[in-house]
This record gives structure tokens, sequence and C-alpha cells, in this order.
């Protein structure tokens, strides 16, 4: 029965209550966006790693950001090749760009410039055009989201990149960059947009043979460029988020808003639930009066505080749905990781709970005297 | 000598606001007896409900021992006081005691099921022919708020006899209500206290009371001033 009473007593304060949820909704939905679009830079942090189809990144010494590579020895490719443990290897070209829109502004871009036949490490998904529509000598592709930047041209038209000429053979669908807009073409063209010598590449993308242990592979790997860095894929995807997170301010400024929304959420929790049990004190001790515990209060007012937070979560997640779905395809990048929803549910109401102590603590100190004056 | 179901010794209460401690109750010394009905009368402030209060294991006596059913329950732990009042006491008090959110029939329920029992079928309808005896029946499921005083009044008394405990405690339970109603009451709490054997205490100052106690009680600023009972053999 002591459900039964935790719910009549907020339905009967529903004001209050309103009040209670209102602060789970804003902990559930203010830090989910916040996270949500934490999560979606991150996924443009690491966009090219995530994508790259390979199980190992060779990078230069100290690489800490996939973004930011130095030059490597393309005899490295016929080094790893060698080895039994490697099914390919495929040198990338990556480098900086600017463009020039018609109307003369410029952009800076970053030319990925990816070796025929296999286009490995390349775009992924595509609005218009494929893949091999990169082995044409001046095809590039742009991004759907990044049009406006070269003044919304079609495929077929001509732009221009560090003065060469280039076409749109393709435009990709979400292939958007986080240190500059990417651009994808074949490793021809991005060798003479960059003006590389013929013996170097940014980094080697290697796939391992099926089966093959890849603790192994990367002692063997390593052995055979020892003036690299042999990283797999999973870890430098992590590194190059911690290097934004910590090096561009993202992760404290995230961080803060997340604690504020966090801290306004559970202080509202707290005050509306303490100023109900406050205001219900007399029926409290009336509880107390006709043989309940200090125990049975607890529970009431516990059953009170999950009640509050089932509610706020499952309003919190429906407004949370709506801005995920409202931000779908735009410019902001919202991204939730399946794992995601159980976390937050569950940080929610271990906030809300803390938020119901105080109401809790209140309503257990009650003196059953009180009833009767 | 028949063993009292409640027994106060030499029971002393005093208040304190920090600068002055008032003594309301002084060396009381009463027994309870099932059977019985009780009145106990005094003027306003003289110490009725403190004294019903610490009958009731609501409140502790500063000094003094209580006894239930010949067991010492003066320090029993505040939790083992709330289940031997859930068990052994239906209370009927001077304020209204109503929980506004819980319609009728959960405020008579709530009696049986504070601790988180489950209510048995059996127990519900009970509950309903007890509203249905004290005319409530049309309003078991309403809120508290469309009842008169008298009517909450009466919704108390429903509450205290759910469990039909071994000793009511009933703080002014006619003052509210008009003669035809506070005959039903007194009625009903007479045959519970001469039919059902149980000790029914009555604090009243209200004179057509009287003529229902088997024993009248009076309390003069915290002291026994008068004991039908005494000298009477039990
Ligand atoms: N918790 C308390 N704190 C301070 N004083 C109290 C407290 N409880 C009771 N008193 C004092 O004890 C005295 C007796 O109070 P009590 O309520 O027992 O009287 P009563 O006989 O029931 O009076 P009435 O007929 O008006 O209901 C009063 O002076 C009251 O102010
Ligand atoms: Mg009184």
């Amino acid at each position: 029965m002591r459900s039964v009473i935790a719910y009549r007593m907020l339905w009967y304060d529903r004001v209050a209550t309103a009040g209670s949820i209102l602060g789970v909704v804003a902990i559930l939905f203010l830090v989910g966006q916040q996270l949500s679009t934490m999560f979606g830079l991150f996924t443009f942090m690491s966009v090219l790693v995530d994508h790259s189809g390979a199980d190992m990144w060779v990078v230069s010494k100290e690489t800490k950001n996939a973004n930011a590579v130095g030059p490597l020895p393309e005899r490295y490719v016929d080094r790893l090749i060698g080895l039994a443990e490697v099914e390919w290897a495929e040198p990338i070209i990556m480098t900086a760009g600017q463009t020039r829109r018609p109307d003369g502004k410029y952009e800076g871009v970053m030319i990925v410039g990816l070796p025929a036949p296999r286009l490995q490490g390349g775009p992924w998904a595509f609005t218009q055009g494929s893949l091999a529509d990169l082995l044409d000598y001046e095809g590039v592709t742009v991004d759907s989201g990044d049009l406006d930047l070269f003044g919304n041209p079609q495929v077929g038209d001509i732009l221009e990149i560090n003065r060469m000429r280039v076409r749109v053979a393709g435009i990709t669908h979400k292939a958007q960059g986080f240190g500059g807009t990417l651009v994808f073409t074949n490793r021809t063209r991005a060798r003479d947009i960059a003006d590389l010598p013929a013996d170097t590449c940014s980094y080697i993308l290697v796939k391992l043979r099926p089966g093959a242990d890849p603790r192994a592979a990367l002692a063997r790997m390593r052995e055979v460029v020892p003036r690299a860095d042999v990283i797999p894929t999973g870890r430098l995807s992590a590194t190059t988020r911690a290097f934004y997170i910590i090096n561009t301010g993202i992760g404290g400024s995230f961080g803060t808003t997340t604690l504020i929304s966090s801290l306004v959420g559970i202080v509202i929790v707290m005050l509306t639930m303490y100023t109900s049990v406050l205001s219900r004190e007399k029926d409290f001790a009336v509880l107390r009066a006709l043989g309940g515990r200090k125990r049975d209060l607890f529970v009431i007012v516990l059953y009170q505080g999950l009640m509050i937070a089932a509610a706020g979560i499952f309003v919190g997640f429906f407004l949370f749905a709506l801005f995920l779905y409202g931000t779908r395809d735009t410019a902001l990048p919202t991204y939730v990781p399946p794992w995601f929803p159980f976390v937050h549910a569950a940080f929610t109401l271990v906030l809300c709970l803390a938020g119901s102590f105080v109401a809790i603590r209140r309503a257990t100190r009650v003196e059953p005297a009180t009833a009767f004056r | 000598m028949a063993e009292p179901i409640l027994k106060l010794e030499s029971i002393t209460r005093t208040f304190s606001d920090g600068r002055f401690v008032q003594r309301v109750l002084r060396d009381v010394n009463l027994a309870f007896f099932t059977g019985e009905l009780t009145i106990i009368a005094g003027p306003s402030g003289s110490g009725k409900t403190t004294l019903l209060s610490i009958m009731g294991l609501i409140l502790q006596p500063t000094e003094g021992r209580v006894s239930l059913r010949g067991r010492d329950v003066t320090d029993v732990a505040e939790e083992e006081a709330a289940t031997l009042r859930l068990h052994n006491f239906g209370f009927v008090f001077q304020t209204p005691t109503e929980i506004p959110a819980l319609p009728v029939i959960e405020n008579v329920l709530v009696a049986h099921g504070v601790q988180g029992a489950k209510i048995p079928a059996a127990l519900r309808a009970r509950a309903g022919e007890l509203l249905e005896q004290f005319g409530l029946a049309d309003y078991a499921h309403s809120l508290p708020r469309a009842l008169s005083t008298g009517q909450k009044q009466r919704l108390a008394i429903v509450r205290a006899l759910l469990n039909d405990p071994g000793l009511l405690l009933c703080d002014e339970p006619t003052s509210a209500l008009d003669a035809e109603n506070s005959e039903v009451v007194l009625e009903t709490l007479r045959s519970l206290a001469h039919e059902e054997s149980r000790g029914v205490v009555l604090v009243t100052h209200d004179p057509r009371v009287m003529p229902y106690g088997d024993r009248v009680v009076e309390l003069e600023h915290g002291t026994v001033t008068a004991d039908s009972r005494e000298g009477k053999p039990s």
C-alpha cells in the first residue's frame, strides 16, 4: 500500500510534482543534448579513422591526432606487404589546400588522395556518383553538407584547388571533417595539388589477413617500420578525440554545461520534493502515529523519487528524441552511441534519488506526536 | 484481580521550550482494563491529550513506566513502538487526521497497510461495512475534502476500528457530531467494550457522554483528582 500512498500524494500535489518532474526532464534533456552534440563532434574528429576500413594505421612518430600527420616514406608499403599477416597496405596522401569559389572567396579544404585501384580509406556514402568516379584523373568529391562552401556546384562542374583544376565527380553524404572540409580524390591528383615528392605519403592503411593475431602482427609491423608508429584503428580514433577534447577546450566547455545542467536539475528536484514533504508533514506524522515506521516513510518518499524519475526520464527522452529527429540532417552534428540512453537514464535516476534525499530525511524525522496537536 | 491491558505508573511529562519547563503530567498512576469504557474528563490544558499520547506509545513519558499487557514498553525502540501501535491501538484524535490525498476507503485501509502489508479482500470488505455502518458508504471513493467535519470524525472512528484494536483511545470523538450521530458512536464504543472485551478510553468535556462511562477519571493540572474505580474490586 506504500506505493499507493506515494502515488496518491504525488497526484494530489500535482503542481509540485510537475515541478520535480521538470527538474528530471531538465537533467535528461539538457545533458542528453550536450553530450549527443559532443559525441557528434567526436565522430567528426575521427571520421577518417572510423571509416578507413583498416585494422592498423602507420603514421609518423608521436602522432596523437589522425588529422595532423607527418610525411612517411612510401617504400614502407613494400615492407609491410611483405609480412605474412598483412592482406593489403595502402599509402594515403592528406594535405591542406585552398579552393576558390566562383565569387572569389577562398576556403580551406583537406584533400585526401586515395591510391587506385582500391581507393581504400575514402568516402563511404554518396548522394550522387560513386567511388569509381574518383578514378577519373580530375575527379574529386565534395560533401552534401559543404556544398555552399564551393558555391553549390553540380556533378561535372569544374572547381579550383591550389590553382589546380578539378571536377566534381561525386557528392558524399556525411563525410565532414573536424579539421577541415574533406575533399577526396585519387592519389595522382592529390600529389599534384599538394606538390609532394613522389616517394612520400601521409599515412598507410593496413588490413590484416583474416585470422591473423593482431598483437603479433603489430609487433612484426613495428619491427619493419621502426621510424614510424603503428597504431590500431580503434586506439587512433580514441587518441584523436582525446587530442581535440584536451587541446581545444571542447571537453571543458561541454563538461561545464553538463555539470551545470545536472546541478540545476538536481536542485529543482531537491527543493520541490522538500517543500512538498514540508507541506505534508502532518500527513507523515499521522502515518507514523498509525504505526508507520521511519523506514515506511523512507520507502514512501523513495517511491515518490522513483516515480518522479520515471516520469521525468520518459518525458525527457521524448523531448530528446524530438531534438535528435529535428537535428538529424542539419549542420549541427548529433550522435547517440547505443549504450548512451541506458547510461544516461541510470545517471538521471541516480541524480534524482540524490535530489530526493533531503525530502526523505525530512519525512523520516517527523514526530508522530505532532499528528495530534 | 484481572491483569490490566495498559498500566501507567508514576507518569510525569514535562515540555521545555529551552527557558521554561512545563510539567504537564505529574505522578499519574492509572490502569485500564478490557471490557471497560473509561472516561477521562478535565478542563482544557489539563493534559488529557498528552496522557492519551503516552498511553498510545506516541509520546514517551519523562518519568514513569508504561506496561502493555504486562510487558514494560516504556523504552522500546521507536520502530517497535510503531509496530505495537499498529497492532494494539485504535486512535481517534481531537484534530483532523484524515490524509487529504487518499480516498476515504484508503484512509481507512492505511491503518493496515502503512507498513507495506497487502490488503486482503476480507479486510477491504470489512472497511466497506464499517463505512456503511457509519453512514459513509457513499463517500468511499471520494477524497476527504468532500466530507463535513462530523463525517471526518466518523471516518477517524472507522479507521480506528479497522484493526480490531485491543485498546481504543478517543479524544473528544463526538465533539463535532449531532445528538443522533454521537449516540451511534457512543453506543458502538460501549458495545466494543462490553461485548467484544476491548478497552475503550474516551476523553471528553461533554456531559451527555458521561452516562456511557463505566468509570470516570478526572484530571486537573496534570494530576488525577478523582477516579470512580478506586476502591472498587475488579
Ligand atoms: N509538544 C508540546 N510542547 C510544549 N507544550 C506542550 C506540548 N504538548 C502539550 N503541551 C502543553 O501541555 C499542556 C496540556 O496539553 P494537552 O493538549 O495535553 O491538554 P488537553 O487536556 O488535551 O486540553 P484540551 O482539552 O484543550 O484539548 C498545555 O499547556 C500545552 O501547551
Ligand atoms: Mg486535548
